[in-house]
């Protein structure tokens, strides 16, 4: 058990030294990069991708993926901001948006878990029949303007922190002790290592699988609420492949594709590095074709450097 | 936990390390102005930005020109304006991928004293009053102009009866919406002209293709399609080709690109609204540089919008 966590240590160091690397490099390039705002910007910037990046971790820690996360966010954007548009209280609005995300992780949790299905068949068809839903809902139109209560959860500072950074701290320290100190943690790693082993020593696995995509719809339905606020619209075609940015921040992260492994710290992390990479790249006025590149390089780097560190703390 | 206690340890300390600010460029510099366009892959954008960048040449401004990596990714380019705004440039114009989606990131250019000019797609102006939100200009033409304008052709190609398809952008585009909206307002008046189908190809040439195909299979009668920009009606071209049915349908395209130009020339497209991206940009550039110098500008720039066949 030691070992294991000087291992994680290891790994979340290796990744963490590639965000001071790439903060050092802008810092260098633009006098733009390390200041109060931009920095304060970035955080804001990162916290969409990193609320989804949560609930992705857990799934990708069982061995699973969740493609439907980008549909899952439209969708509960849309349904959060039709009852606010019906003037459904705040509290009750965000429980419907949260609600809706549950529901659809928990169709697919169950076809995956029940109905034996490869998670990336059933979350590939979520994918569709969530967008689908949103437009349905909307007729494809955008619902826009949001009373100030709402809009302050995206747009709000408490001091000089925005918002959106607090909310998803917040998250990220409940999912980190959901991970690391409870039973349900425990077991998310023990299915991601060895499914079978995990449920010949008694543990409802179908139960447990079936509650982590719950919690990948649940993470979405976070983030759509905070990028209503933000956009003060919601749109049925939002969140289009943000399934790619959150898995790559979880895979930048170091949790391994072959489940069983991974920290949310590392996730946390990985969505800094993608967050500071598109704003330094912005910043630079890099052409937006070469972006792409960059990123995509950064992305297979940040692995491969990751494995490295693995292999020689071996 | 210690890796959390690390990561707020190291933002801190690079609060603490922030005093590069003043490092900022001094007087007399060159005017920066951004261009933030909905995309950077369609033909349409790319003259846009052609136009922008000869102004700037010319003028010495310098000219930063970024786009998301999706037309339809509003939260990008919203990132992509609060970034610029980080760069202190002197003037953002900006093509909105949302007509109030974008309203929060142009609040944000106005707090920071940065002139907007809005080009090619309008804000929502109601919303932006509502909001407290200023934006210098809109440099554009009226998409709702452009699809009336194809609409009164269809009508007036024939007088027999004649079976309409639509192919639709992204549903709940601005852009297209409008061009919809006056196409079908259009070709109310002419009774003879039936609307038989209007389907989403997402401003796709690979999906024109494909809808088109199955609109074919659906509807053997088919005499006009009217395609809400160029490359659907490229790839509805291509489908109709491969059906010999070439003679019988009569295709109207939206932004006169080149390829479609060219396609008018031989007879396989009938016609296309041309609108005048380079024009809009050199004129983004234009009014930009004239904000920053304080002079005023009118709140509506029109661009002209003409529909041209062989």
């Amino acid at each position: 058990m030691i070992s294991r966590s000087i291992l994680h240590f290891g790994r979340q160091f290796g990744t963490f030294i590639g965000l001071v690397f790439l903060c050092v490099i802008l810092w260098i390039l633009t006098p733009y990069f390390l200041t109060v705002s931009n920095l304060l910007n970035i955080l804001e910037q990162s916290s969409i991708n990193a609320i989804i990046a949560v609930g992705m971790t857990f799934v990708i820690i069982t061995a699973g993926i969740d493609l439907s996360v980008g549909s899952i966010l439209a969708f509960a954007g849309v349904v959060l901001a039709s009852t606010l548009e019906a003037g459904v209280p705040l509290p009750l609005a965000l429980a419907a948006g949260l609600g809706l995300g549950s529901l659809c992780g928990l169709v697919n949790g169950a076809l995956i878990s029940f109905g034996k299905l490869p998670p990336f068949i059933v979350t590939l068809g979520m994918m569709s029949i969530a967008r689908g839903g949103a437009l349905l809902f909307t007729s494809g139109r955008p619902i826009s303007g949001f009373a100030e209560s709402f809009r302050w959860l995206a747009t709000g500072k408490l001091f000089f922190i925005p918002m959106p950074f607090i909310i998803m701290i917040l998250i990220y320290l409940v999912a980190h002790i959901l991970l690391t100190r409870t039973k349900f943690g425990r077991y998310t790693y023990a299915i991601g290592g060895n499914e079978e082993a995990t449920r010949l020593s008694g543990v409802n696995v179908r139960f447990h699988k079936t509650m982590v995509y719950v919690l990948s719809g649940l993470t979405s339905a976070f983030a759509a609420i905070l990028l209503t606020a933000r956009l003060n619209s919601a749109q049925p075609i939002a969140g289009i492949m943000y399934e790619l940015d959150a898995i790559a921040a979880t895979v930048i992260g170091g949790t391994s594709l072959m489940g069983g492994e991974g920290t949310l710290g590392g996730t946390l992390i990985g969505a800094l590095i993608m967050g500071v990479l598109r704003n330094g790249l912005n910043i630079l006025g890099i052409s937006s074709f070469l972006q792409q590149i960059i990123i995509g390089s950064v992305i297979i780097l940040a692995v491969l450097f990751d494995i490295v560190i693995k292999r020689q703390s071996k | 936990m210690k890796i959390l206690i690390i990561i707020m340890l190291s933002i801190s300390f690079m609060f603490l390390g922030c005093n590069r600010e003043s490092e900022q460029k001094g007087e007399g510099e060159k005017i920066r102005v951004a261009l933030v366009l909905k995309t950077l892959n369609s033909p349409f954008f790319i003259s846009l930005k052609q136009g922008a960048e000869q102004v700037a040449q010319s003028t010495g401004v310098e000219m930063i020109v970024q786009a998301p990596e999706r037309e339809i990714d509003v939260e990008k380019q919203m990132q992509i304006i609060e970034n610029l705004i980080q760069t202190r440039v002197n003037a953002i114009c900006v093509s909105p991928s949302g007509s109030r989606e974008l309203l929060p990131a142009i609040g944000k250019a106005n707090q920071a004293d940065i002139p907007v000019l809005i080009i090619d797609t309008r804000i929502d102006e109601t919303a932006a009053r509502e909001q407290g939100i200023e934006t210098v200009t809109f440099i554009g033409s009226d998409n709702y102009q452009g699809g009336k304008l194809a609409g009164e052709y269809t009508g007036n190609l024939s007088d027999n009866d004649l079976n309409v398809v639509v192919l639709e952008g992204i549903p709940g585009h601005e852009t297209g919406d409008n061009r919809l909206q006056g196409f079908t307002d259009a070709v109310k008046e002419y009774p003879h002209i039936k609307i038989i189908a209007s389907q989403p190809g997402n401003w796709e040439r690979d999906q024109g293709y494909n809808v088109m195909q199955n609109l074919l299979q659906a509807h053997p009668d088919i005499n006009v399609v009217f395609a809400c920009n160029d490359l659907m009606a490229l790839g509805a071209m291509e489908a109709i080709m491969a059906s010999d049915k070439t003679d019988q349908i009569r295709i109207i395209g939206f932004d006169a690109i080149e390829e479609a130009r060219k396609e008018i020339q031989l007879g396989n497209l009938e016609a296309s609204i041309a609108q005048h991206p380079e024009e809009m940009g050199r004129l983004a550039v234009e009014y930009a540089i004239q904000a920053v110098q304080g002079k005023s500008v009118p709140n509506y720039i029109p661009v002209k919008i003409e529909l041209i066949t062989r």
